[in-house]
């Protein structure tokens, strides 16, 4: 292959851009979602529209 | 009007003041937006030589010369917009894509014997096509790429490298929509 | 114009059916898996395609590989800014809190789509037009997206008062928007280094079909990715807002569960 390092260091950064933005994004759902039912579990079952999540 | 159907029109009335502006800005700069300026313009009126300038064109075919002096390649060829010619001079190593046919753009500025560059820069073109079709057409005759850009996309885009590879002349190459297995 | 009122009105409905929280999150949970899960298939497939199955072209060589990454990202960073605008428009006139909480997550993935696409576009520059970076038309509006991206997540945050953040950043969304046909048109209205697009609306595609199934693979790969990564993000953002009412007026807790922000 010709060029191997720009094509390499393209694929590359689009990895690294792809899995930071996803892996965050699973994190941040996770997390909120955790607090979420902590939250809402004493009071409230029938009310809550996430406790069906 | 309720006072939704008010913010609407509002922000339509904006958004259309502020894109007319943005459009007669650009009209009014567009001599300055413009990368390149073409030898037909330069033939026009020649800036003066203190001015650098980037002159975009297409290698005329057959034009380039290349010599050496020490350790320097120097090369001498034509960029030319279909209407006029410019020579360019240009000591150093140019890009892989330049070649006979290629449209380039010279940065330097105007002199009295051509054009001298201090920077060569390749311009490709919008047609993406594998090695084989572009030899397969090559042997075909139907194409040569120091004369010119390629011909109509339709009559290759959907030929595969097998197909070049059996030397299908492009004009035959089969219609079939995806070469899915490639 | 006696019409305008109901369709505006009509307008509004619709949009607002999708603002009360709890209706979001449930829709969300459901669309989420057919999101992530095609996008992740989708541009694996086509990356993958690209990078090692499809052919070398014929003046550029294998550096027109970078075209699989790049193209997607120009067209998402559009696209992305876009959606900012239509986000924008929904927020100025219908006050829908839902479009404020997706615009604020926009702005960050399409900073970095942005980023990625002047990145590769730089790497892919440099082997063939032998330069990193030319101040062309097309290279140049991209450029002021990307700031434009910035300069709309920091005004977003910089306020107090969120209202005020959304409002500012909603104006600046569509004042931005006059780049976008700037991007689309520069390589037709004036002479760039960038190649003019291969592939229009108007006229056949002058790309190889061998080259342009992988990149139609990646592009829908890519942009699945993009609303699946936004539609995460929002969803969580919904329920660190409803997290922050429960905490500040714990005795209403049971009252506010459903439709808090609606």
């Amino acid at each position: 292959m010709t060029h191997l390092p720009y094509i390499l260091a393209s694929y590359g950064l689009a990895t690294v851009i792809a899995l930071t933005l996803s892996i965050g994004a699973a994190l941040r759902l996770k997390k909120a979602r955790m607090r979420l039912a902590v939250l809402e579990r004493p009071s409230d079952r029938t009310t809550g529209a996430t406790s069906s999540l | 009007m309720t006072r939704k159907t008010r913010r609407l029109w509002l922000v339509i009335a904006c958004v259309a003041c502020l894109g007319a502006a943005a459009a007669l800005m650009l009209k009014a700069f567009s001599s300055d937006i413009v990368f390149f300026v073409t030898p037909s313009q330069v033939a026009a009126s020649a800036p003066p030589a203190d001015r650098t300038v980037r002159l975009g064109g297409m290698v005329v075919a057959g034009s380039v010369k290349r010599e050496k002096r020490g350790e320097t390649p120097i090369a001498r060829f034509d960029v030319t917009d279909g209407q006029a010619a410019v020579t360019v001079r240009y000591e150093g190593i140019l890009p892989d894509l330049f070649r006979e046919g290629q449209s380039v753009v010279a940065v330097g500025s105007m002199h009295k014997d051509g054009f001298v560059a201090s920077e060569v820069l390749a311009k490709h073109d919008e047609t993406y096509m594998p090695k084989e079709v572009a030899e397969a057409l090559k042997k075909s005759g139907k194409w040569d790429p120091r004369f010119g850009p390629p011909p109509s996309a339709a009559s290759w885009n959907s030929m595969t490298v097998q197909d070049a590879k059996k030397g299908l002349p492009a004009s035959n190459a089969p219609a079939a929509p995806a070469p899915a297995g490639n | 114009m006696s019409a305008t009122p109901t369709l505006v009105a009509r307008a509004g409905t619709f949009f607002h059916r999708y603002a009360n929280p709890g209706r979001f999150l449930k829709l969300g949970a459901r669309l989420q898996p057919w999101l992530t899960w095609p996008a992740l298939l989708l541009t694996l497939a086509g990356l993958g395609w690209g990078l090692f199955f499809s052919p070398a072209d014929w003046q550029q060589g294998d550096s027109v590989r970078i075209m699989y990454v790049h193209v997607p990202a120009a067209m998402l960073a559009s696209a992305g800014y876009a959606g900012l605008a239509v986000c924008a428009v929904l927020s100025l006139v219908w006050r829908h809190p839902l479009a404020d909480l997706a615009a604020v997550e926009i702005g960050p993935v399409g900073a970095c789509i942005t980023a990625l696409c002047l990145a590769t576009g730089s790497l892919w520059g440099k082997p063939m037009w032998g330069t990193w970076w030319v101040w062309d038309a097309r290279l140049t509006s991209v450029l002021v997206l990307f700031f434009l991206y910035l300069g709309h997540i920091a005004l977003i945050r910089a306020f107090d008062d969120p209202q005020r953040g959304y409002k500012a950043a909603a104006i600046l969304a569509l004042a931005g928007a006059v780049d976008l046909p700037v991007i689309k048109f520069s390589v037709q209205w004036w002479n760039t280094l960038h190649q003019p697009d291969s592939i229009t609306l108007t006229g056949a595609p002058t790309m190889s079909s061998s080259m342009l199934w992988p990149l139609a693979l990646s592009t829908l790969g890519f942009s699945l990715g993009f609303a699946a990564i936004v539609l995460a993000r929002t969803r969580a953002a919904v329920m660190e807002s409803r997290i922050r009412s429960l905490l500040s007026s714990p005795r209403r807790r049971a009252g506010n569960a459903s439709g808090d922000a609606a």
